[in-house]
Formats: C-alpha cells, structure tokens, sequence
C-alpha cells in the first residue's frame, strides 16, 4: 500500500515516518545537532525497506537552524523529484504536539534565541518568529527550544505522525537574513 | 557493460552545477551561479550560497535531464562532490544526491572536487591520461600532484603555504577595484599591459626553496609587494600591475609545474581549476610546455571553472574502473584531502 513519506530535520532530532491512511505505520529518528545529512538517507533506507512504495513527500520546512534543515528539505524535494510525487513543505513548530487549547512551540534558534509560534484552538495564532526566550510572553511552553531555556520541564519534538494534516507552507522558513555586510558598508 | 550513465551534482562553493555523461561523452552541463548575489560583499557568503542551491536545485536537474534527452530511469550511477567546500553548500548536493540513489535504487559516489576537476580532462581527450602530474589551480586551492590513477591513486607533492593562486587574484582584483570574481577582471585588464612593467617577487623560488620546498606556493608576498607599489605610485597603470602581478603567479605555476615532470620522469601535464581558465596561463603552460616536450592537458575553459561535468565524469571512471561506491549516509567532509578521491 502507498505510503506518505515524512521528514522532519528542524531540531537536533532527524525524524522520518510513513504514512498509510492517516495512520503512523512507521517512524524513527535519530538524535544529532550536526548529523541531518547522514540521518535522513540512513532513516530513509529503512523506511523505504518496510514499504518503497511512496505516493507523496512531506517535509518540515522550519524554521530551524538552516544547514540541518536544507538537509531534510534537499533530500525530501529530490526524492520526489526521482520518484515523480507530490512534496509538500509543512510548518515544523506546528507538528509539536500539545493536548493544552492555549500554548506556544518554541525550538532551539542558536545564538541564544528561540523560533516560536502561540496556538489557540489547535490553530497558529502568531508566528513563528525569532527571539530571545525572555522576549516571548506565554503560559505554557512546549518543544526542544523551551526546554533548553528552562520554559518547560520536558522535552518534545516535531511529530511527523501529524505533518499530512498540517497547512501548507511553500518556502523554508529561515526567519533571519544571511549575515553578511556590503564591501561599501564595512 | 555498455559506457555508464552517470548524473554528476557539485555544489561545492557558489554555482549549483548538473552534469550527464555516458562513458567519456557529456551529454549535459548545467550551471546555475548565484555569484552576482555575492558581488556586493566582495566574495562567496556561504549562506547565501547555501539557500540558492536549493532553490536552484531542481530546475537544474530538469534542465540537465531535459538537454541529455535521457530519462531517470536509465542511470547506471549518481556522483556528487563530498568534499572540500562549504559544509552547508556540500550538503545540499550530497542530500539532493542521496535521494536520487535512493528513490532509483542506484549506486552513489562521494567524489573529491579537486579529483573531478582534473578528471574532466578525460571528457575532451581520447588518449590515457595516467600517469601525469597535474596542476591544480582554484579559488580554495594550489597543488602540485602526481596522479598514477585518477580513480584510486592521486599524492600530493606540494601545495601553496598560504593563499590560493585564485584568492589572490580575488584580492589584488579588489584592491585595485576591478571587482569580483577577480581571475577573469585581472586576465581581462592584463590584455593591455605590459607583464614586464613591474618585477614582482615570484615566491618561493629562491635556490633554498628549490631544494627544500621545490613544488610549494606562497602569494601573500606578491600580494603584499602589488600592495606596496599602488601605495606607493599613485599613478600606477591599472594594465601593467595587472599584467605584471598576473606573470608572476603563472610564471611560477608553470615552472614548478615543469620541475615535477622533470623529477618525476612523467611527461604529461593537465592544469585544472579554475584558474586554468586564465589565458595567459594556458598560453605561458603552452609555450613551456612545448619546449620542454611535455604532453600538456588543459580543459576548454568552461570546464576548468566548477561543473557538474567533471563530477559526472569522475563517477563515470570510477564507475567503469569498478570501484566501490559510498555507503548512502556517506559525510561530506569540508577539508576533505586532495589525496582522498571518494569517501566511502
């Protein structure tokens, strides 16, 4: 049976599931801030290995630090290409889990700063942006970047068990522009 | 086996570059450069460079497959560069590459980008190329190797103790404002100069050098004196200098070059990179090379500057050579050796 092919590479976790009539058959990861690149190939092999037979690509486009993330969109985008399907980019703070109506997702930014969105009613209400943690106003914080700065008592991550139900996003979402100055204006 | 499809992806640096070739035929070379967008900060910012290799990716690949008027699923192989580069831009190439094994079940080869530079040579020549000494010339980098198989066997002999040949000419291209990417600004402006104007130091070429250190570079000197002499002569002509820094670099390139066939006893010679794209290079090599009966290699200039052909072609050898190919989860390396020609 054909399966949605899930990838996710906007947190130091790399995630792959497949995906068979809205249910989760498959998943895995593997953890590693710097290890994207090798992961998902390695993850994809053993998913392509309980089912090949893939009918569509889904990949987090972000936001997250960018050369992670250019692993898992790379990859997903090429896949589909190979095989001819359909990729779809998703928001990957949206794929946080959180059974609370009111919350915010906030993943790990860098450079002591956090890429966040509030949800209300299972819907994104603001967001995402980047930021310090102190800068961001929220009861409940959900997600590897709130963790890290002490916003919450547990860890979680993107579930690529939900990314075919989340909206659409075209583009990967860097939030920040290339640091770079102008030759004229150094 | 028939001469083997193979798709070659490099995105070491700035262009997002696709080739095809069967065997020893290029079939297509697709380039998609983002070095206008680096322009205006006076040199390759790799996140810039990163995020337009994804962009550009995939209608990079539609263009190539479409102009090699082949169809995916006639690939015998994938290659891509490994290695060395900027990691963020090697990622995008080695993750585009991984998928496509993988979703066509093909083998795939992490190549070396400076290998691939030299083995595009065998794409526009018929005659074997093994054993040769090969000058390798670029932006990143400045070796004197010995290659006694393309495919397994590349030693280095020496390679430049500071700047690149090509950074240099980034900066003296910057210093006096004739901008970037400064090889062909410098090569252009140096047509109407006299290359014996100034005597510019040619680096590490004293009888000390020769003995101890005879096939190493230095440019920073050169850089430095050319520095000097605009400080120094406010009326400079913009040609001479040009002209005159320009022969120092490739007077040196093309006498250690020599010097290594001599040693050596190999009578070939390829010159590769990007900086044997430079015409007066390719003509002093001419030149020199001619006299002292060596068999000189250099490719058309649109294929020393980076490709995906020559990464095809690299594959492509391996390939027919019967080499193992790498693991699917294979990591790109941003300093990857000169001598390592695949990563496992």
């Amino acid at each position: 049976m054909s399966a949605l092919l899930a990838i996710d590479t906007s947190t130091s976790r790399t995630s792959v599931g497949l995906i068979v009539d809205n249910e989760l058959i498959w998943s895995a990861y593997e953890d590693g801030a710097t290890a994207h690149a090798e992961a998902v190939p390695r993850l994809v092999q053993k998913a392509l290995a309980i089912n090949n037979e893939i009918s569509q690509v889904i990949v987090g486009m972000g936001p997250g630090p960018y050369t992670g993330l250019r692993a898992g969109i790379a990859f997903a985008q090429a896949f589909a290409w190979a095989r001819n399907l359909e990729v779809t980019g998703v928001c990957s703070l949206d794929a946080i889990v959180c059974k609370a109506s009111e919350y915010t997702a906030a993943t790990d930014a860098r450079r002591k700063e956090i890429y966040w969105a509030k949800y209300e009613g299972g819907k994104r209400v603001d967001g995402p942006h980047v930021n310090k943690p102190a800068e961001v106003i929220g009861k409940l914080f959900v997600g590897e970047g709130a963790h890290k700065y002490g916003l919450s008592a547990e860890v979680s991550y993107p579930d690529v068990s939900v990314f075919h139900l989340l909206a659409r996003v075209d583009e990967p979402m860097y939030l920040r522009r290339p640091d770079a100055v102008p030759t004229l204006e150094r | 086996m028939s001469a083997p499809l193979v798709l070659g992806i490099e995105t070491s640096c700035d262009e997002t570059a696709i080739g095809i070739v069967r065997g020893r035929t290029l079939l297509a070379n697709e380039i998609a450069s983002s070095v206008q967008e680096h322009a205006r900060f006076g040199g390759v910012v790799p996140e810039i460079a990163s995020r337009a290799h994804l962009e550009a990716m995939i209608p990079a690949l539609d263009r190539a497959l479409k102009s090699a008027k082949v169809s995916l699923s006639d690939f015998d192989a994938i290659a891509v560069t490994a290695g060395p580069g900027l990691v963020g831009a090697l990622l995008v190439g080695t993750s585009t590459a991984a998928a496509i094994a993988l979703a066509l079940d093909k083998p795939i080869f992490g190549v070396n980008h400076l290998s691939a530079h030299i083995s595009v040579d065998y794409l526009t020549h018929d005659d074997p190329l093994d054993p040769t000494i090969a000058l390798l010339v670029s932006g990143g980098h400045s070796s004197i190797l010995q290659i006694n198989d393309i495919t397994s066997s590349v030693t280095s002999l020496g390679s430049t103790m500071d700047d690149a040949a090509g950074e240099a000419f980034d900066k003296i291209a910057r210093v006096m404002g004739l901008g970037f990417p400064g090889g062909p600004a410098v090569d252009l402006e140096a047509k109407s100069g006299d290359s014996n104007a100034i005597n510019f130091p040619r680096g590490l070429t004293q009888a000390e050098d020769w003995r101890t250190r005879p096939y190493d570079f230095s440019f920073s000197g050169l850089k430095t004196a050319v520095a000097r002499y605009l400080e120094s002569t406010p009326q400079y002509k913009k040609a001479d200098v040009a002209a005159s820094f320009q022969e120092a670099i490739v007077d040196v390139l093309v006498q250690k070059s020599l010097a290594a066939c001599t040693a050596t006893g190999i009578e070939n010679l390829v010159i590769a990179g990007g900086v044997a794209a430079n015409s007066r290079l390719r003509e002093l090599a001419k030149q020199k090379c001619e006299k002292a009966g060596v068999n000189l290699r250099i490719p058309s200039p649109g294929l020393c500057t980076d490709n995906g052909a020559m990464v095809a072609a690299l594959g492509s050898l391996m390939s027919s050579a019967g080499r193992a190919s790498s693991s699917v989860d294979f990591s790109a390396s941003s300093s990857l050796s000169v001598t390592a020609v695949s990563v496992n």
